[in-house]
Formats: structure tokens, C-alpha cells, sequence
């Protein structure tokens, strides 16, 4: 123990006076649909657009693999892919998400279960394959590892399905960082639970966690057009969300959504106590929010497109302002713009066709910056001259999507475009202590 | 709940004033946190051992700091300005143990510690005057300012805690030499398990406080 100085001690609570106690959670949020417990944030010019990718049988090694595009439009290798990492199998490449430091990037395959840890922040530019989890259903009984959502340390991985029958009963599985198994959570099968997961989206200063619902392995491994005519498999989509206490990870309310609710989006506007979700088989927008008393209610606000044609509401991507949102839907390939200045009447002000199937969709944080990937499931995504591939980047000035560049996926032997991440080269690791030692380990 | 629960959770819930209102209703959280002991902090990670100095020069094993007690470690660096980061964390320690000076059955039981990640410039001479600006307050439970001799001795500390320390490669030059970090400090129980990990949207003195209690009443059991 040390001694006590008055004089630094009044200097001290000076000094403090100035900063808030508790700060809104929501400034330290990153582009707009991550956990907003990931720090190191890309305000500015994104420099690296990361695409987790499936693989194509017989095209270019046929393997999912994580590519790298040059995102920066100052950089000469602009809009061209400059890196990638393959991962040597074809495992059903879908989602990915940061861990808290932003140090790495998890990204998982819905069929064969794996995660892959990869390295981005020795080297942005190239991102490094350093860890494969292979164990996910022997040690928790969950198949198909969906949304990688961060908590500080660890990584909340949300599966879709689970091993003794490939249906939709399913659960979350905690980690550390470090890639070691901390703690399951299953779905509630009880109280109006369907057991179903698909994504997981936080809101801190509410100790709320929401999560959605898809399908088991069965459904989304099965050929879509074999799918949508077999009756008793339709059967098998999730119908609900879940409320859950985030400090006790335990669920408080269950919430009826019909017609597979998917991505969740919270609005990161300060003191807003709402989130939405589009439901992918009815093509509804859905509100999550608390009423007058405080209770949380889920209601349908709005129709994606025109509902009795199928247009398939999947990726949503909401303003740092919570004020608009980014839909895309996959049949007839456009992508919506709903304003969301009122939540509970949002009104669609913008419409464009930008693919012939396109699934999701990024935005930078200032939202002038548009990403779009086009594949949904191996098995779902179109054939023929409808099945293109491909990641295409729009500037957005509030009026028109213009588009800036693209990488077209299949004449570059890569795969099917999922997944997105911003990356940047303007942060590294201080004190690495390896090779490309950062200017602060020579000081 | 045996009885002894009862009485623990009284001790920690029974701060003076408005800081006992704070506590019990959750009033500037916007949510009420659910009670201690109603749910379990998981086994996170195993809290990494090191060689630290403290104040007065000497060196230590780190693992002094982080077993046989309940433990709220923050990692710092002294001339850190911003707002949302070391000041903070240390602000809210020193909230923190200002809750729980009257109780001093629970002195023996829980610690403090900060330790700075910036070895260069964090001698203990500057660790001893940094930790004059947070020891007026009462007595509290211990507070321990640790720093290490050099860089080889805080980097895997650092790994292990999974602290993160970056540095702008690019920017102003008033940028030059800061260390951005993402706020963290790490509850670790008597065992040096890491039970809780906190950051910026996650601390909050009284889920952290409840956090302590949990661990107490686990303890208990």
C-alpha cells in the first residue's frame, strides 16, 4: 500500500470531474452491425473488405477460403482482390464475426461445424489462418456455428442446428478469445420456445440479448427447389425470438415471429430502446421494444417488397443513426432503403435492382460506403445465367447507390461471396514482439 | 440461501447514502441487475503469471496479486488521457472501494490492483504518484499499483489477460507515443480464475459490485 498525497488527490478528482461515469455503449460501437463491444473503430475510409467464401467444386482449389479486396480508393490495387487464405475443405463458409480487441476474426462452416480463427492484426493486408476449432458438436452438441458475436473475451457462438438429428433445436456455445470452451446455453424449447437460433445482437445498457431463428441442417443443406415443395420440411423454420437476461444468460421472454426472423439489428442512436429483424418466409420487419412500462414487445411494422411474391427479406444493415435501413432480398435481387425516423411506421424511399440474387449487405460507418455479396447457401443460391457471384461496392449519397467497383467471384476462381468485414490497416499490435515489429517495440 | 448468504449480501449492499440507493434499485443503469448469486460467472480464463514490481521497487510474482482474494484488476498506463480508458477504469475502482470501506470483514476477502502496461515510463516512482490520486478516500480494501521492469515481463502478462494495446500507425503527431487500449479490468476469483472481464459498455459499478457479491456468496456455498 502507498501513501496518500492531498494535493495529487485534489488534482486528481479535478481532473475526472471532466469525464462521464459511464459511458454510452453505443459510442464505441463499430460499423453499425457488430457487437458494440469491439473496439478500434473504422470511422473513416475502410481500407480491406474481408469476404469469407464458399468453395466451388472444380473451380480454383475448391475450398472456402477468407479474401481480401482493396477497399481504399486512393490505393492502386483498388477494387481488386489482393489477398487469400484458403482453408483446404469445403465446409459451407457463412458467417464471421471480431473478437472484442479486433484482433482476430472468427468465421464458421454451417456444414462440417469448423471454426476459423484468423489473424488480422499483425498484418491487415493479409490475414493469417492460426487456429481450427473442429470439436463444436462432440463437446456441445451443436452443429452449424452461425453468428460469432463478441462479449469482452470471449465469443458467443450461436449454432443452427445440433447432432443427434440435424433439426433446429440448437444453442449457444461461450469461448474465450483464446479459443477454449467456457459454457453452453441452449435454446428454449419451453414457454413458447422453439429451440431455434440464427442470430445474437446485444444491448448493454439494457442487460438484453435477443436472438432469432432458422432451421436445422437438414433444411438448409437440402437443395432449395426440393426444399420449398416439400411440405413437411417448410414446417421447420423458427417462429420466435428470445429476450434474455445478458449478465445472467438466461432467458426472459419469448416472442412470437413467424416466418424464420433473422438478422437483428439494434438502432445504435443513444437512449433508443429498439431493435428490428426481418422475418426471411413472410417478409415482415419486425420491432422489438420496450413499452410505456418497460416491457418488451414485438410487433410487425412493415412489409419487405411485396409479401405474396416471395421476395425473401435476408441481410439487413442499419444507420450508425438508426434512422435508415439496408434490405436485401434474395429472389429478385434488390436492395431496399427504409426510413426509420419513425420504427414503429418504417417507409421504404429507395428500391435497385443490384444482382441477379444478392444476400448481404454492409455499410460503412458513415453509410456513404455500400457492400453487397451475393451467395446465400450453396444449395439455395440460383444456377445458370442467374447464379453470378460476386461482391460489389455502391457509393451512397443519399439518393442513388452508384456502383464503384466489383469483383466478379467467379472469373477470379474464388467461390460463392458471403460474409463481410471491414478491415484497416491503420491500426496494429503494439509490443509484437514477431516479425514486422511494430515502431512502438523498437522505442 | 443459508442465513450466512444473507448477512454477506447486507454487508455489501449497505454503502452509505445515495451510493446504497444506486446499489439496490439500479437507478442509473436503466435496468435492474439481477441479484447476486441468481446466476454464475463462468470460468472465463486462468488469470497469467508474471513478474511485477510494486511501488517501493520490489519484485513480485503476480500470482501474490491475484489469488487468495477476490481480485478487481485493471490494466493502465499512468499518462494515459483518454477519458473512456485508464482514468476511468481507475475512477470507478476507487468508486468502487469507496462502497465497501465501512465493511472491513470484507477487507481481508477482496483487492484492487492496477497495473501498468507502459514499463518504459511507468517507473515505481510514477506508479507511487499515480496511486497518491486514488488513496485519499478512506481505507478500503487494499489497493496494490504494480508495474514491471521492461517490456520482455509485461507482454506475456498481456497475452495473457488478453489485453489488447495498439498503437495508430498512421494520424496526428499528437497521437505519437499514446497507447489506445480497449478498457478492461478483470474480475478474478481466490483461485485466479478470471470470472468477469470488463470493457467501456460493460462497466458498470454496480454489475460489477453484484459480480463481487455472486463470487463471495460462491464461496460461501
Amino acid at each position: 500500500m502507498v501513501r496518500v498525497s492531498t494535493a495529487s488527490t485534489r488534482f486528481a478528482a479535478a481532473w475526472l470531474a471532466s469525464f462521464t461515469l459511464v459511458v454510452s455503449p453505443w459510442a464505441t460501437a463499430d460499423e453499425t452491425c457488430n457487437s458494440p463491444y469491439i473496439g478500434n473503430l473504422i470511422k473513416g475510409q475502410e481500407d480491406y473488405v474481408y469476404v469469407w467464401t464458399l468453395g466451388i467444386k472444380s473451380l480454383g482449389d475448391g475450398s472456402d477460403k477468407l479474401v481480401t479486396i482493396d477497399a481504399n480508393p486512393t490505393s492502386k490495387t483498388y477494387g481488386k482482390v489482393t489477398h487469400k487464405v484458403s482453408v483446404g475443405r469445403r465446409g459451407e463458409a457463412h458467417h464471421m464475426g471480431l473478437t472484442d480487441d479486433r484482433r482476430f476474426l472468427w468465421a464458421g462452416g454451417l456444414d462440417d461445424s469448423k471454426i476459423y480463427v484468423f489473424d488480422i492484426s499483425k498484418d491487415p493486408a493479409k490475414p493469417r489462418l492460426v487456429k481450427t476449432i473442429s470439436d463444436l458438436p462432440a463437446k456441445t452438441g451443436y452443429v452449424g456455428p452461425h453468428t460469432f458475436y463478441a462479449l469482452p473475451g470471449r465469443v458467443l457462438v450461436q449454432g443452427l442446428s445440433n447432432s443427434k438429428d440435424d433439426g433446429g433445436v440448437t444453442g449457444m456455445a461461450l469461448y474465450n478469445n483464446q479459443g477454449g470452451l467456457v459454457a453452453t446455453y441452449p435454446m428454449p424449447t419451453e414457454g413458447g420456445g422453439d429451440g431455434y437460433g440464427y442470430d445474437i445482437a446485444v444491448n448493454p445498457q439494457k442487460n438484453v440479448l435477443l436472438t432469432s431463428s432458422f432451421t436445422g441442417r437438414k433444411n438448409y443443406m437440402m437443395n432449395f427447389g426440393k426444399l420449398v415443395k416439400d411440405a413437411e420440411a417448410m414446417k421447420h423454420f423458427g417462429s420466435t425470438m428470445v429476450l434474455w437476461d445478458l449478465k445472467a444468460m438466461k432467458p426472459t421472454k419469448i416472442f412470437s415471429v413467424p416466418g424464420a426472423p433473422l438478422e437483428i439489428r439494434w438502432s445504435l442512436n443513444p437512449g433508443d430502446n429498439w431493435a428490428v429483424t426481418a422475418a426471411a418466409l413472410s417478409s415482415k420487419l419486425w420491432l422489438i421494444k420496450q413499452d410505456a412500462k418497460g416491457d418488451w414487445q414485438a410487433q410487425a411494422v412493415a412489409d419487405i417488397g411485396d409479401p405474396s411474391k416471395v421476395p425473401l427479406p435476408v441481410d439487413i444493415s442499419i444507420s450508425a443513426d438508426g434512422k435508415g435501413l439496408w434490405v436485401n432480398t434474395f429472389m429478385d435481387g434488390k436492395t431496399h432503403y427504409l426510413d426509420l425516423s419513425n420504427p414503429e411506421k418504417p417507409v421504404q424511399t429507395y428500391e435497385k435492382v443490384t444482382g441477379k440474387q444478392v444476400n448481404m449487405i454492409s455499410q460503412s460507418w458513415d453509410g456513404k460506403r455500400v457492400y453487397i455479396a451475393s451467395s446465400l447457401l450453396a444449395n439455395w443460391d440460383k444456377t445458370g445465367a442467374d447464379g453470378e457471384q460476386f461482391v460489389r461496392a455502391f457509393n451512397w449519397d443519399g439518393k442513388e447507390l452508384a456502383l464503384a467497383f466489383e469483383v466478379d467471384f467467379i472469373n477470379e476462381k474464388l467461390g460463392r461471396a458471403h460474409h463481410m468485414k471491414l478491415g484497416s490497416k491503420a491500426l496494429k499490435m503494439a509490443f509484437d514482439d514477431g516479425p514486422g515489429r511494430s515502431p512502438l517495440a523498437n522505442r | 440461501m443459508k442465513a450466512g448468504f444473507v448477512v454477506l449480501a447486507g454487508l455489501l449492499f449497505a454503502p452509505s447514502g445515495a451510493q446504497a440507493k444506486d446499489v439496490a434499485k439500479g437507478d442509473e443503469l436503466g435496468f435492474v441487475p439481477p441479484a447476486p448469486g441468481t446466476y454464475v460467472l463462468q470460468h472465463i480464463l486462468r488469470s497469467p503469471e508474471g513478474t511485477v514490481i510494486d511501488v517501493d521497487n520490489k519484485p513480485r510474482r503476480l500470482s501474490q496479486f491475484t489469488t487468495g482474494k477476490i481480485t478487481l484488476l485493471s490494466l493502465i498506463y499512468a499518462s494515459c488521457s483518454d477519458g473512456r480508458g485508464c482514468p476511468l477504469a481507475s475512477h470507478l475502482l476507487r468508486q468502487l472501494r469507496g462502497w465497501i470501506d465501512k465493511n472491513e470483514k470484507l477487507h481481508a476477502r477482496l483487492r484492487f490492483v492496477t497495473l501498468s502496461f507502459d514499463p518504459d515510463n511507468d517507473t515505481p516512482e510514477v506508479m507511487r504518484a499515480y496511486a497518491d490520486g486514488y488513496l485519499s478516500d478512506g481505507n478500503g480494501p487494499p489497493w496494490h499499483f504494480l508495474t514491471t521492469r521492461s517490456r520482455r515481463e509485461i507482454l506475456p502478462v498481456l497475452r495473457g489477460f488478453g489485453q489488447d494495446v495498439w498503437i495508430a500507425t498512421s494520424g496526428s503527431s499528437e497521437q505519437a507515443g499514446k497507447l489506445p487500449h480497449l478498457l478492461k479490468a478483470f474480475l478474478i476469483d481466490r483461485y485466479g480464475w478470471i470470472r468477469e472481464i470488463y470493457t467501456t459498455s460493460f462497466f458498470q459499478p454496480e454489475v460489477v459490485l453484484n459480480d463481487m457479491n455472486t463470487l463471495l456468496l460462491e464461496e460461501e456455498r
